[in-house]
């Protein structure tokens, strides 16, 4: 008895000495780039490396969001997150409630259709795209992100939720039905409540792919005014090439809502993740 | 040699300059109409450098002023991203009304068929032209037209740290580089490199190139084979690879991003010399406030010392959808008032009428005007980009070691007549 | 990662698509009947017009782009040159290393963050006090924007006061000097594993934490009771149950490894002379710096072709497996 407790003890100690080197590994970036990011010029590229600033300075952030329009741009992906993840919800979830409530001609052919997106990467695209984009006037134009970032998104989101939908009992909806209310009752009033944690876990991964989003925004943007937040900050990288403390003052604005969703929500990210895992 | 190709590109730009003028003698400006609308303008100044700080806070509003119903709206792209942009621009058919091009890019620029040859479409183009240096303005020169208009000059000339100099028992600076080379074990004992360069293309290696006598292509630029191959051009690139091996020159001229900079190491003592422009002493003054900095010509090789010329041309883009505003700005920012307010700011003008106030704004340009006496403009060619990026590409292969400095530089030219057949005609 | 639109570089994306429920049909709500018809079609087309043009259309247009020697100005005529711009790639030595360097990183990248995501998996797979902080701490590299990773690894492997150079140079003693990471293909590369590494471990410890804890807890006792040890438990019981999860997240794994992007393109750039250039960042310049459309579709294509037939290969192998086991 003795024995086990000791073992057990032991044990603890070995698994908390691992998790804590990894979480190290892991974090410590994250501290050295806030670090940097209170740190003067000529204290940046200091060895030994500090982690505590000397003369800490909060003029790298006042830099960021002064003179080099940070806010702006935190607005503009802000604005253009927000409509995305809404259309990107939206849209998925009906498609997901016509592949699972409904019989129809070429049901199979259309999910045949949307299972092929998800196996496309989207990088591939890149050069038809921008000659669409072209061609339909939505170059440069911080709305026009809008079409690519859902389009890009709903294969993926409508295969997840009409996994949950599936999950959900028909004797419901059939209840519904006999009380006399249409598909869009039914979906609006039945389905979406219920699939709360479902669409709260697309939510969040549709915001977070628009917020980062940097390929297609760095091919397509041109105005200073129109630029999102990864590439104003790739941009500012170039123009301050050792600035670190001020490309980490960005950098970390940029992230700051992230965390905070996520540390918020991320009873969500890891439930969409471990309850889809369970079932399989 | 190149010097004659100057003279000769003068005078084409004469004449042309007489030709333009009679087809467009009358001037559209004044009273036929205010001009509204916005003008999106694209350079790549640095952020918050005293540069953009004068353009966005000085020029802009002052012209706006002018013509009230005008935005001008001015996109800093940073250089190294500017050219892609363009190109990427130039498939979208989104480039803006100006750009504030590298000299270097107006032939790839105009041979792609994107700009308005201003001397045909800007009337005020004989006198503006008239007013600026030959050299610079035969940069706009593409196939018997002229792109654009010359808004700065610049060269490169020698940065130095005279407390590293000192500490290794240095008085003065080198005068050659084969001084420079004398003096590197020394540095190397104090603790710093001899010489720092960013990069190893045309704009970094063609000063140590052309001063030692060697060239890239012939005066027509239709040939490399003969010139970036030749024993004069190897033997230039050979002092640079036995330079760094010697561990006087740091990797840095190896493409290493994550290396200290020019600047940085100029002012902190890492590097005791570095070759830049006029816009570091702004830049110096505001980063590295208690930092001297020292200037001194080229060093010089067999041939004297031979700088490169840099700056940057404006061009007008055939998609402007506001072309008379444009063109406001555009002489707004040729004129006097502009280029004055931006040579306060480390600008050199390209303005003759401004050319004897140069040195009693800022005392720093002497050094810069007299070393673009003997500079020389890199090859224009609409294959520039891709052919300085070969250069760059043998010249490390070749101070890394991958190959000998002959091979390298016989690789590259073989290279680059294949692409400037292609213009040849 | 993990999520919808970064997966211009990273499909990672399907993550839960191993974990969509697969539930046994259950009977339709509404029947055939037309207006049910017309209800459906309604429910779907917004979503699927938009799907159908930003997504199915550019993937035709990627074909038949790859086929021309495709003009820029709008309206010029773009000859068609087969299969050319594919045998231009195939010859081309830096498209060539291009596929070899990103083969390299899958094979670093891909089975570190397996060993180490199932390692710290297993270890947070038990009541172990704050495992839920260490779980949100873990995870926390995969939901940071891939460009600011990026900048910060650079910023780590700064040649002159980087952080990995005094840690290799000053405290570990193991190389003399300063390295000049990005100034060398391997030394580039090793950094830029070392992002995807750092930054993918949480998300596939998250899924095997997810698949373990589908692992019988009684088999677990019952072999204890055996004498079994925890080694023995999680070899025996433990990865066979994972089993479908594990050859899951490989697969991913190795699509996201093949398409790395934004990484390269902001830590080396492709340099020093192309000699880290991936795919993706050989045919963005292709496309986006020299004009040449086709021959980056056609990069474009290969490389999604390749990759296609390894994830083939790969889910062949494994349901194979998985079917003589059972």
């Amino acid at each position: 008895m003795v024995d086990s407790r000791r073992g057990l003890i032991v044990s603890y100690i070995v698994r908390y000495a691992l998790l804590g080197i990894a979480a190290v590994i892991l974090v410590f970036p994250f501290v050295y780039m806030l670090s940097t990011s209170f740190k003067a010029r000529s204290y940046v590229l200091d060895i030994p490396p500090t982690l505590i600033p000397k003369d800490p300075t909060t003029a790298n952030y006042a830099q960021a969001l002064g003179t080099a329009d940070f806010a702006r741009y935190f607005l503009n992906s802000a604005g253009v997150a927000v409509v995305s993840t809404f259309l990107i919800v939206l849209l998925s979830s009906m498609m997901a409630y016509a592949f699972s409530r409904f019989r129809f001609p070429g049901r199979r052919l259309i999910m045949g259709t949307i299972i092929i997106g998800l196996t496309i990467p989207t990088m591939m695209l890149i050069i038809p795209q921008f000659l669409l984009a072209r061609d339909l006037h939505l170059l440069n134009s911080l709305p026009g992100l809008v079409p690519f970032y859902v389009g890009t998104a709903l294969a993926f989101n409508t295969f997840l939720l009409s996994g949950f939908f599936e999950t959900i009992p028909r004797e419901l909806d059939e209840a519904m039905l006999i009380d006399g209310a249409g598909p869009w009752r039914r979906y609006w009033n039945l389905t979406l409540p219920l699939s709360k944690p479902a669409l709260a876990t697309c939510a969040i991964f549709a915001f977070l792919g628009s917020w980062d989003e940097f390929a297609w925004a760095l091919t397509v943007l041109n105005d200073t005014d129109s630029r999102t937040l990864p590439i104003a900050i790739a941009l500012f990288q170039g123009q301050h090439s050792t600035s670190w403390g001020l490309v980490f003052a960005a950098s970390i604005l940029a992230i700051a809502p992230v965390m905070i969703l996520y540390i918020v929500f991320q009873r969500y990210f890891v439930s969409g993740i471990t309850t889809g895992a369970l079932k399989s | 040699m190149k010097k004659h190709s100057l003279i000769a590109a003068g005078l084409a730009a004469a004449t042309l300059i007489a030709v333009a003028g009679c087809s467009s003698a009358a001037s559209t400006n004044g009273s036929s109409g205010e001009l509204s609308g916005t003008v999106t303008f694209w350079h790549a100044y640095s952020a918050d450098s005293p540069e953009v700080q004068t353009l966005e806070k000085t020029i802009i509003p002052a012209f706006e002023k002018l013509h009230p119903k005008v935005t001008v709206k001015d996109v800093a792209i940073p250089y190294d991203s500017l050219h892609q942009k363009l190109v990427t621009a130039v498939a979208g058919d989104q480039l803006p009304d100006l750009v504030r091009s590298d000299i270097g890019w107006v032939p790839e620029l105009a041979n792609l068929g994107v700009l308005e040859p201003l001397d045909s479409t800007l009337p005020d183009f004989k006198t503006l032209a008239a007013n600026t240096y030959s050299g610079s303005l035969a940069t706009n020169l593409w196939k018997g037209h002229y792109y654009g208009l010359p808004l700065d000059t610049n060269t490169r000339v020698l940065l130095y740290n005279q407390e590293v100099l000192t500490k290794a028992g240095i008085t003065s600076a080198p005068q050659t580089l084969d001084e420079l080379i004398a003096d590197a074990p020394k540095i190397k004992a104090a603790g710093s490199y001899a010489y720092a360069d960013s990069g190893a293309g045309g704009w970094n290696v063609l000063p140590f190139i052309w001063s030692e006598g060697g060239d890239i292509t012939n005066a027509s630029v239709t040939k490399a084979s003969g010139y970036m191959n030749s024993a004069t051009t190897v033997k230039a690139v050979q002092k640079l690879v036995d330079m760094y091996k010697s561990g006087y020159l740091p990797s840095l001229i190896l493409g290493d991003n994550g290396g200290l900079s020019t600047s940085d190491g100029l002012a902190n003592g890492t590097y005791a010399t570095i070759l830049d422009g006029p816009w570091m002493y702004p830049i110096f003054a505001s980063q590295y406030p208690n930092f001297t900095l020292h200037a001194s010509q080229v060093p010089a090789g067999a041939k004297g010392s031979v700088s490169v010329v840099g700056g940057e041309d404006i061009v007008l883009t055939k998609a402007s959808k506001n072309k008379a505003a444009a063109e406001a700005f555009l002489t707004y920012l040729m004129g006097d008032k502009a280029q004055l307010a931006m040579a306060k700011v480390g600008q050199m003008s390209v303005l003759k009428s401004l050319g004897s106030q140069l040195t009693s704004i800022n005392s720093y340009y002497a050094q810069f005007v007299t070393q673009l006496k003997t500079a020389k403009p890199r090859p224009a060619t609409p294959a520039w980009t891709q052919i300085d990026s070969i250069l760059q590409d043998s010249v490390r292969a070749a101070i890394k070691g991958d190959k000998t400095a002959k091979q390298a530089m016989d690789d590259a030219a073989t290279q680059s007549d294949a692409l400037l057949a292609k213009y040849s005609k | 990662m993990t999520t919808p639109v970064t997966t211009r570089i990273d499909p990672l994306r399907t993550t839960r698509v191993a974990g969509v429920p697969r539930r046994r049909k259950t009977p339709f709500v509404a029947g055939a009947g037309r207006r049910t018809t017309l209800a459906a079609y309604l429910f779907i087309l917004p979503g699927f017009v938009i799907y159908a043009v930003i997504m199915l259309y550019p993937t035709i247009q990627t074909v038949l782009l790859s086929l021309r020697d495709w003009q820029i100005a709008p309206g010029a005529d773009s000859p068609w040159v087969g299969l050319d711009n594919y045998i231009r790639a195939f010859q081309d030595p830096v498209f060539l290393n291009s596929l070899v360097n990103a083969a390299v990183y899958t094979a670093v990248t891909v089975p570190l963050q397996i060993i180490i995501g199932l390692f710290l998996a297993v270890l947070l797979n038990s009541k172990l006090p704050g495992r839920v902080a260490f779980r949100v701490l873990f995870y926390i590299p995969v939901v940071t924007s891939w460009v600011v990773v990026s900048l910060l690894f650079r910023y780590i492997f700064a040649s002159d006061g980087g952080v990995a150079n005094w840690f290799g140079v000053d405290v570990l003693h193991v190389f003399s000097g300063n390295i000049s990471w990005f100034q060398g293909r391997w030394t580039a590369l090793f950094a830029i594993c070392a992002l995807g590494i750092w930054k993918g471990v949480g998300w596939s410890m998250l899924i095997f934490l997810a698949a373990l804890t589908g692992v019988p807890q009684e088999l677990n006792e019952a072999a204890a009771m055996d004498g079994a040890g925890a080694f023995r438990r999680f070899w025996y019981i433990s990865l066979p149950t994972i089993r479908a999860s594990m050859a899951v997240v490989v697969i991913l794994l190795v699509i996201g490894g093949f398409n790395v992007f934004i990484s390269v393109l902001l830590m080396s750039g492709g340099g020093p002379g192309d000699q880290t250039q991936v795919p993706l960042t050989y045919m963005y310049n292709q496309a986006f710096k020299y004009l040449d459309f086709g021959y980056g579709a056609a990069i474009s294509f290969a490389l999604t072709a390749i990759v296609l037939v390894i994830s083939v290969l790969q889910y062949w192998w494994t349901r194979r497996q998985l079917r003589e086991d059972s």
